[in-house]
């Protein structure tokens, strides 16, 4: 199986090619990588079929991406996200 | 970017597909709209390496070729036109080129197979991270051969759960209990065994598995509550009585890092609703659209198959797609080539009788409400507690679930209230008909287009 290079929050990781970013991030023992608006609340996966909104991460400098949707590559930079993403 | 076809399929799972397969052998030229990066859907989730599903029948690799698969592509619209109808794609999320972040493309037809989503009922703790949809857990393993985490706990209701739970093992991983909040009874229904006797099979299946690796299978038992901070620790558990009631001096704890969960399905309808085709209440109390036998619904040229004529699962999503192929063929006056049309024909309301039976026996009882403590999250996406949705209702007098929107902000956030539009209609004094619930689910876009993105649409038709 082929693997890709990615950074999370500046820490190069290893990931599966062809695996979601969600997918990624789980591999490597992170479960939460959002804090809500309004109370800060911890977020991770939940409906994992792009429904719920709930595992929305910075990626590449775009906020608001779903995680359990694209698809990781090499070379993306994400980044935990807190609140809306442009804060 | 604006193209012309015969029929647009919305949706490449199981109905999608084969529906796209069967009006394309006939002649037709068919794209397909998907929001994910692989074809297959929810139940055909493949990995990168897997080769791609081909429903029954459907071998033909010309075929194939011939339609025009636009993955991680959303239809967030669709317009009535005076030639039938305009459906509005975005790209996916992140932006990576290659896929147009705007484009729409015209059809004579429009065949929805958009699935369904896990149903969820709130509860103490439901938003710590490790407490995800069942659905969820198992489209991580299937598409990415990730188990999501190291003890994990299935809870809900339905046969669904056994699945969840075999995957889970499969995978490698541990499951604590499958809980389950109907009792045994229910599913020894006699109407419901004889209804599809290879169930039956597949039960036993499960019942081998479970013995093997000692998972027991609680029936009649609820989750009450999640306990952790920065991840699931443990959950706690409960009997309850035919109405979902906790029964006192029963709770149980189960050290879990993990809580798969999930109360049936949510059809995705919104295309449906948004073109205004007629809608039913299915037996699971879910918003289901009506068909007719080609699976044409009361708008001419608007087919639908699978979960969003009522929740049956893979094997007839899969009759009813070769179904709407074909109808929707004939309707362009294409001779579809199904040489087995009766006999899928027959399949279909064999299927679709198990799983109204099915909806029926496992509906939902009210008795969860009593756990939802006034601190619990009701709407995810804006934080919105059950305490604030019984003010809106004590205090302020809203009697519905669109009174408790416009007062609380419940069901108005990026989900559109598409998780707890249940949990809140619940909470409400006065049950939502269909029309309500029709209503409710009538959002003018799927998903989110940003401002910019529906601007550069404007630009392009200068």
């Amino acid at each position: 199986m082929s693997e890709v290079m990615f950074t999370l929050d500046g820490t190069p990781q290893r990931a599966t090619a062809g695996v979601t970013i969600a997918a990624a991030l789980i591999s490597v023992g992170v479960r939460s990588w959002r804090t809500t608006r309004v109370e800060g609340r911890p977020r991770g996966l939940f409906c994992g079929m792009g429904a719920c909104f709930d595992c929305l991460i910075t990626v590449n400098d775009q906020p608001n991406i779903r995680a359990c949707l694209v698809v990781i590559q090499d070379g993306d930079v994400v980044q935990k996200q807190k609140g809306t993403g442009y804060e | 970017m604006s193209e012309e076809y015969d029929i647009v399929v919305v949706g490449a799972g199981a109905a999608g597909l084969s529906a796209a397969y069967v009006a394309a052998q006939a002649g037709c030229s068919v794209a397909v709209v998907d929001s994910n990066e692989r074809p297959g859907g929810q139940y055909h989730r493949k990995s990168a390496e897997d080769s791609a599903y081909v429903p029954a029948g459907c071998a033909n690799p010309w075929v194939w070729n011939s339609i025009d698969m636009r993955s991680a592509t959303t239809a967030y619209a669709v317009a009535k036109t005076d030639h039938g109808f305009t459906v509005h794609l975005r790209g996916p999320d992140l932006d990576r080129g290659g896929i147009p972040i705007i484009a729409k493309v015209h059809a004579r037809v429009m065949i929805v197979a958009t699935g369904a989503h896990d149903r969820h009922l709130p509860v103490p703790g439901w938003d710590i991270p490790g407490v995800m949809a069942g659905g969820g857990a198992q489209s991580l393993i299937k598409g990415s051969g990730i188990v999501p985490g190291a003890r994990t706990v299935v809870a809900g209701t339905g046969p669904f759960l056994l699945a969840v739970a075999q995957t889970i093992i499969d995978a490698g991983g541990e499951v604590v209990a499958v809980v389950e909040a109907h009792r045994v009874k229910s599913f020894l229904s006699p109407t419901l065994l004889l209804a599809a006797p290879s169930k039956a099979g597949q039960l036993g299946h499960f019942a081998k598995t479970f013995a093997r690796h000692r998972v027991p299978y609680l029936l009649g038992h609820r989750v009450r509550a999640v306990h952790g901070g920065a991840q699931v620790e443990s959950v706690t558990i409960s009997k309850v009585d035919d109405h979902w009631r906790a029964i006192p001096g029963t709770d149980r704890e189960l050290k879990a890092d993990t809580l798969a969960i999930g109360y049936g399905f949510t059809a995705h309808t919104d295309l449906l609703v948004q073109v205004g085709c007629r809608m039913t209440e299915f037996t699971d109390g879910g918003l289901a659209v009506s068909v007719d036998d080609d699976q044409h619904t009361s708008v001419p040229g608007v087919f639908a198959a699978g979960e969003t004529t009522g929740v049956g699962g893979v094997d007839l999503a899969e009759v009813e797609g070769l179904l709407a192929g074909a109808g929707a063929a004939r309707w362009l006056d294409k001779q579809p080539r199904l040489s087995n049309e009766r006999s899928l024909n027959r399949k279909r309301w064999r299927l679709r009788t198990f799983a109204e039976k099915l909806g029926e026996v496992f509906r939902l009882r009210d008795g969860w409400q009593q756990d939802v403590s006034d601190e619990t999250i009701v709407c995810r996406c804006e934080e919105i507690t059950a305490g604030s949705i019984r003010d809106a209702i004590t205090d302020l007098g809203a009697t519905d679930a669109r009174s408790v929107k416009l007062l609380t902000r419940a069901g108005m956030g990026w989900c559109q209230g598409r998780i707890c539009g249940l949990a809140v209609d619940s909470l409400c004094p006065i049950p939502p008909t269909i029309a309500a619930k029709t209503a409710a689910a009538a959002r003018p876009l799927t998903v989110p287009v940003s401002l910019g993105a529906l601007g550069s649409e404007r630009g392009e038709e200068k």
